[in-house]
């Protein structure tokens, strides 16, 4: 006899087969599902995040002031007094430190045949001269 | 359109596009987690759409100074 059961065998009760219940219950979950994606979905439009770029970007900045704050209320309710290591501040931009890379190899691209020409002629005199 | 201007307007861009990739990574996880068994399509499909949100609001901020506008076109 064979007593192993496929997987063919195993089905998901048919809708005709569930109880009352069962159908109440699966209704439930359903609708908490669709309450929770539709929160989740009026959230994020209510905030601005799905709007135009300058509330995205205006979203973005309220994050950022609002996040220390809640990290420190978290560190507290968790006990952890010690802070966190703070970012030391370097007085160092990006913005201008690959500007001013830019103009500098751009400058310096400019001047290299003039400079390539005066620094041939000068060795091109040391060399005369040593064989003076 | 100023040097600083068009400078700004690609900030803007940028966190746009940080902002909505997020939210829809957020939303793909919900719809995924509630309503499709934990795939990666919502996921994806969810960010493509926020990056995609993103990217027409710039372009529309960045052809925005070579349209004419209503209010200029009554004056």
């Amino acid at each position: 006899m064979n007593t192993s059961v496929s997987r063919s065998t195993i089905r998901s009760p048919r809708r005709a087969d569930r109880t009352e219940t069962q159908r109440h219950v699966s209704k439930k979950r359903l609708a908490t599902k669709v309450t929770i994606a539709g929160g989740a979905l009026y959230i994020a439009y209510d905030s601005g995040l799905l709007g135009s770029s300058e509330q995205g970007s205006e979203a973005l900045n309220r994050a950022k002031a609002a996040i220390p704050p809640a990290v420190e209320e978290w560190m507290k309710y968790f006990g952890l007094e010690t802070p966190l290591p703070t970012m030391p501040k370097v007085e160092f931009s990006p913005v201008q430190a690959w500007n001013s890379g830019v103009r500098r190899s751009i400058s310096s691209l400019s001047e290299a045949p003039t400079k390539a020409t005066q620094y041939t002629n000068q060795g091109l005199q040391y060399l005369k001269d040593l064989t003076k | 359109m100023s040097e600083k201007e068009l400078g700004k307007k690609w900030d803007r861009c940028l966190a746009d596009g940080a902002i909505k990739f997020g939210t829809g990574l957020g939303l793909g996880i919900v719809f995924s987690v509630l309503f499709f068994k934990r795939h990666t399509w919502p996921i994806s499909l969810c960010s493509g759409a926020g990056l995609g949100m993103a990217f027409s609001n710039c372009q529309n901020d960045l052809r925005s100074s070579y349209l004419l506008h209503r209010s200029q076109k009554e004056q």
